[in-house]
């Protein structure tokens, strides 16, 4: 609907209001129409579709109050005026309770009527405008997948199909150089490609789905999967991972997707870092409870920003190095958590580092499969 | 069978295309292309291919699919080992929601994922061709 809203019904039982009505709007763009009847109104409101609906609340037959409320029922974003013949503050108040926009107190004089039009016009315009921003809102969200997957990867991936077989086909003649150049461009392309791919796990997978395959964890495996992954930003870094396990914690969960999670808190505390600088990672038991905490010395997050922080999109203001990623991390890792019945939260003292705490439901008797998804997260404390 | 084996591509992105055109030819395969699913199904209908690489995302959805399908349901092209290219994998089910795309949907087939190593491309094409005359050669 992008043209102007200009189409007004008028439902009134009074001839003589209709066609005064009509009198006044002659020779305006408006497109009018006419009801004499509630129900009458109601049927015009189909075929005609109107942007703005006047609507006397005393009629015999279907009463005003109905029409306006079948109306608003029909399309929420259709603009509906009440002509009020006695006006009585009671019923114009009860009429925009059940979704009128305004009411004009009968006799009105012509240019009352017309500014009236005018505004409940603009409204209806604003009305459509936000319904429409409001789907295309709706609409990206739910296809930001197929829209991602196909719109950015297929151009890349045409690009670094193209450059595997150019690398081949021109390894005899080029230089080491050149060479060496093609596969570092290849291997950026790689690296874009695969945080898209991680972009869209944030968005699409269905991770509830996972826990049908929920298998006897031992937390270690993943642990140890997640630190050796960092390991190489740490190494750059000149930062410390340590960790300190007790042995003996398992979970029901899906190892990949755990790993991921940790990996994702464990990244996070290396890039917060500075260099030299050393993370934590503790894993404890407590009651029914596995405990993981990783603990940076880093830049820390200001409380302010603590709620958001395993929101989509948010990312630390003082990153101080790398290319930074993509602000999902944490919040993936929270859904992932989540999932497997866990808990995820954050503690830091700006400019001396964070700790972020995951507690997940221990499997005490394995292979016994019991998560209890409930639990609250408990207080764990790093080493 | 010593002639060179035919390959028919069916992706609507030439760009991609001549990318695995390319290590395909390189491989020595015979290769023809087609740009759409329609084009590509009157190409199949013509018949003679010893292998199809098929992408799945095409047009407005997974047009693919539907071209794989409509392949198994047909008698002589279901013989025809497919080997799908995605961009897609594990978007694939969330993609089509309640319509399985399991990688998996047709026995024969294999699946890669865009963009593609030559050595992995040319390892299943090959693969996917010699179990294809294997299963010919025991049916005989």
């Amino acid at each position: 609907m992008s043209e102007e809203p200009r189409r007004v019904l008028l439902i009134d039982d009074e001839e003589v209001v209709l066609d005064s009505c009509l009198a006044i709007l002659e020779g305006t763009d408006y497109e009018v129409a006419t009801a004499a009847s509630g129900a009458e109104g109601l049927e015009k409101a189909g075929e005609f579709s109107p942007d703005l609906v006047f609507v006397d609340l005393k009629m015999p037959g279907m009463s005003g109050m109905e029409v306006l409320e079948e109306l608003s029922s029909r399309d929420p974003t259709m603009v509906a005026i009440v002509f009020t013949g006695f006006a009585t503050i009671e019923s114009a108040v009860e009429a925009m309770k059940r979704g009128a926009y305004d009411f004009l107190p009968k006799p009105f004089t012509p240019e009352e009527f017309r500014a009236m039009i005018r505004r409940g016009l603009e409204w209806r315009r604003l009305l459509l405008e936000t319904a429409a921003l409001r789907r295309e809102r709706e609409a990206l969200r739910e296809n930001f997948a197929a829209i991602v997957s196909h719109e950015l990867r297929s151009p890349l991936g045409a690009v670094r199909q193209n450059l595997f077989v150019l690398i081949q086909e021109l390894e005899a003649v080029i230089s080491e150089d050149q060479k060496r150049r093609l596969e570092r461009m290849s291997a950026r392309l790689d690296d874009l490609l695969g945080m898209i791919n991680r972009w869209l796990r944030g968005f699409s997978v269905d991770f509830a789905g996972l826990q049908e395959s929920f298998q006897p964890v031992s937390i270690e495996e993943p642990l140890a999967e997640a630190v050796e992954s960092a390991e190489g930003e740490a190494v750059r870094k000149e930062v410390e991972i340590a960790t300190m396990v007790e042995p003996g914690a398992v979970v029901l969960g899906d190892r990949g997707t755990l790993a991921e999670a940790l990996l994702n808190v464990i990244g996070n505390a290396v890039k917060y870092s500075r260099p030299g600088g050393r993370v934590t990672v503790t894993v404890g038991r407590e009651l029914q409870k596995v405990v993981v905490s990783v603990k940076d010395t880093g830049v820390g997050i200001p409380e302010a920003d603590l709620p958001r922080v395993f929101d989509g999109f948010y990312r630390g203001q003082a990153a101080e190095s790398g290319p930074g990623g993509a602000g999902i991390g944490l919040a993936v890792t929270r859904r992932i958590v989540e999932i497997h019945g866990g808990s995820i939260r954050a503690e830091s003292e700006p400019g001396r580092g964070s700790t972020f705490v995951i507690t997940l439901p221990a499997l005490e008797n394995p292979p016994a499969a019991s998560a209890g998804p409930s639990e609250e997260a408990s207080k764990g404390e790093a080493g | 069978m010593s002639e060179r084996k035919k390959v028919l591509i069916i992706d609507d992105d030439p760009d991609f295309v001549e990318g695995i055109k390319a290590i395909l030819d390189g491989g020595g395969y015979e290769t023809e292309v087609s740009y759409n699913p329609k084009d590509g199904w009157a190409a199949l209908k013509k018949g003679g291919y010893d292998l199809l690489c098929l992408d799945i995302m095409m047009g407005r959805g997974a047009e693919g699919v539907m071209l794989a399908r409509k392949i198994r349901k047909d008698p002589v092209l279901r013989e025809m080992p497919v080997l799908i290219i995605t961009s897609i994998r594990e978007q694939i089910a969330f993609l089509f929601p309640g319509q399985a795309v399991h990688p998996g949907f047709v026995p024969v087939d294999e699946l890669v994922e865009k963009p593609v190593e030559p050595e992995l491309l040319l390892q299943k094409a090959g693969a996917l061709i010699a179990a294809a005359e294997k299963r010919r050669a025991g049916a005989e």
